[in-house]
């Protein structure tokens, strides 16, 4: 009972100090002087939006199945060209696209922790246009394919061996529309 | 009854655990000394009345000692300081301090050469022995001081599958932290405007990047580009009135400068290379910027009148993210050599370049401090991104540790004031 209460005053207390954290000095959600959104109320993560993994969706692409889930793309350092053993992969997710025209990708670039943040963003989105070409080429319809680089500000391996680094190079292609 | 003391104390207690990390202090840490400096003496400030929980005296002292230009002395010295805080009303003190010379050679009579007074509150003492170790400083090194300014910068925090960055900004020397903007998305390269009075960085809110600029004090925020593709790498033109940009909207990234007033585009380079991070000359006629047109990264330089593009860079294979000395003689940049990406300055006169940081770790994102004195740039301790400092003439080297996550994507602000 006791126990109750302080843990209710707990939460109060909590509240009202980490609302007057929020509101302080910094930017607050919804105040944007164009209308914009808010980062800190709802911007949501953007892992959150594919479709499920190992999903049957893929059924009429004629690919097989493992080709189609494999989305990820892994890149040598400071290059920007597809590797083969990808392109079974990328070509069957471009089958899935051609044969289901409102389907909807994004394809992210992501880089390895080193070097310059800007230019690792360039680098990053030379890598997803790559695959983005790739599938143009095979006859996708370049408004299902969106592209979007995070350079090095989403590592898949936080750490920096040179095994983290590799895992860090790559493009995710992201279903955001079956 | 019970209840409400239980409360209290939690609430004390919740205020004490908040107020610790709000003003949770990145201290400095002097990582090469200091070779060439002054001595100066610093005598503890004389107290009357209730003492306040500012420590000016340590404050003053880090200050300087943290310059690479000075050398805290007990002894023999040229140059003391001395001073006195007052109490004058609760939460009001008045500050007085003396710099006086002469003090090495007794034949001479010491010579005051500074003696002032200020009536402050207490949450103004901090920023006030600032101000009093940038009078000192430009006193005797005759270029302005830098203890006034402020930083931005980026952390990171990660845990289990989510991560958090913020945008903050605090003072100069880490202390009284404060976050601009915080997000799920990614955050990244901060930009002061010349006045200092606005932020302009990259948000990747909403699955693409865009270029915000921020009022510091507010927080209101204007979306100044989202074009489709890249939106980055943003710089205020010496005059404030511009903002040069990269946009990857023709396919590939090129340099654009946007009238602010107008919001009109210029674009100034129109290749299939990367361009990017542009930064002005001092006298705004000219950006140097990123291309790995020679087949690697390197500096280039861009006439913006004439769109004449020039090479800046030869030492290395990899040269990043440079940027001027306020005069304009000198550019820092990110520079590899033999596999590490350290922080150099060429000297645009005699074309000799230097690696201003040699540690065994990477290091990122190098930022002029506005008197030239100082490289503020990103780098790791034990295996965590943290910020460092570096003087331009390799004098000496800071780190300022981390608090909870990853510091990273530094920008040093103008002068203030």
């Amino acid at each position: 009972m006791l126990l109750k209460h302080i843990v209710k005053g707990l939460v109060i207390t909590g509240c009202v100090l980490a609302l007057g954290a929020c509101s302080a000095p910094g930017h607050k959600a919804g105040q944007d002087e164009d209308g914009g959104y808010g980062a800190n109320a709802n911007g949501g993560g953007v892992q959150s939006s594919g479709v499920g993994q190992g999903s049957n969706f893929g059924d009429s692409a004629g690919g097989p199945q493992q080709s189609l889930a494999k989305r990820t793309y892994y890149f040598d350092y400071d290059k920007s060209q597809i590797r083969e053993g990808d392109k079974a992969a990328i070509s069957s997710n471009a089958n899935y696209l051609m044969s289901h025209t409102h389907a909807k990708i994004i394809l992210e670039g992501h880089t390895d922790p080193r070097g310059s943040r800007e230019y690792n963003v360039a680098l990053g989105e030379r890598r997803a246009n790559a695959v983005a070409d790739f599938m143009k080429d095979k006859g996708v319809n370049p408004e299902q394919i969106r592209v979007v680089s995070y350079g090095a500000q989403r590592l898949a391996a936080p750490g920096r061996t040179e095994h983290d680094f590799q895992l860090d190079r790559r493009v995710v292609l992201v279903y955001t529309q079956k | 009854m019970i209840i409400r003391k239980y409360t209290t104390l939690l609430f004390i207690l919740f205020a004490a655990l908040f107020s610790h990390t709000a003003f949770a202090m990145l201290s400095m840490e002097l990582t090469r000394g200091v070779s060439g400096a002054m001595p100066i003496i610093i005598m503890p400030f004389d107290t009357q009345g209730v003492p306040p929980t500012e420590d000016v005296t340590m404050i003053i002292s880090n200050d300087l000692k943290n310059s690479g230009r000075f050398k805290l002395s007990n002894g023999s010295a040229d140059d003391k300081v001395t001073g006195i805080i007052k109490e004058i009303s609760p939460n009001r003190y008045q500050v007085s301090f003396q710099l006086v010379e002469g003090f090495k050679g007794k034949e001479t009579k010491p010579n005051v050469l500074l003696n002032r007074k200020y009536t402050v509150s207490g949450n103004e003492l901090r920023s006030l022995a600032h101000h009093i170790s940038d009078a000192i400083y430009q006193q005797l090194t005759g270029v302005r001081g830098i203890f006034s300014t402020r930083l931005a910068y980026v952390v990171v925090q990660r845990s289990g599958d989510s991560t958090k960055y913020v945008l903050e900004v605090s003072d100069q020397d880490g202390y009284n932290p404060k976050p601009l903007l915080t997000s799920t998305d990614p955050i990244m390269s901060p930009a002061w405007s010349r006045d200092g009075k606005r932020v302009a960085y990259v948000s990747f809110e909403n699955q693409h990047a865009a270029i915000y600029v921020e009022d510091v004090s507010t927080g209101a925020r204007q979306l100044i580009s989202e074009f489709k593709g890249i939106n980055g790498a943003p710089a205020w033109s010496p005059d404030g009135r511009k903002l040069a940009l990269v946009l990857s909207k023709s396919g590939t990234p090129n340099i654009y400068i946007m009238d602010l007033g107008t919001r009109q585009l210029t674009q100034l380079t129109h290749d299939y290379y990367i361009n990017t991070e542009p930064s002005w000359s001092p006298n705004g006629n000219s950006l140097i910027f990123t291309s790995n047109r020679s087949g690697n990264p390197q500096i280039y330089k861009l006439n913006i009148a004439t769109k004449a593009v020039s090479r800046v860079s030869y030492e290395g294979s990899y040269n990043a993210r440079a940027s001027y000395t306020p005069d304009g003689n000198h550019i820092t940049m990110l520079n590899r050599d033999s596999g590490l990406y350290n922080i150099g300055i060429l000297d645009l006169d005699t074309g000799v370049f230097r690696v201003l940081t040699n540690s065994s770790s990477d290091n990122e994102s190098p930022s002029m401090a506005p008197n030239g004195s100082m490289v503020l740039f990103g780098t790791l301790s034990s295996g965590r991104s943290v910020l460092g400092m570096v003087a331009t003439d390799g004098s000496v080297q800071i780190r300022l540790p981390g608090r909870n996550g990853e510091v990273q994507d530094p920008a040093w602000s103008p002068f203030l004031s």
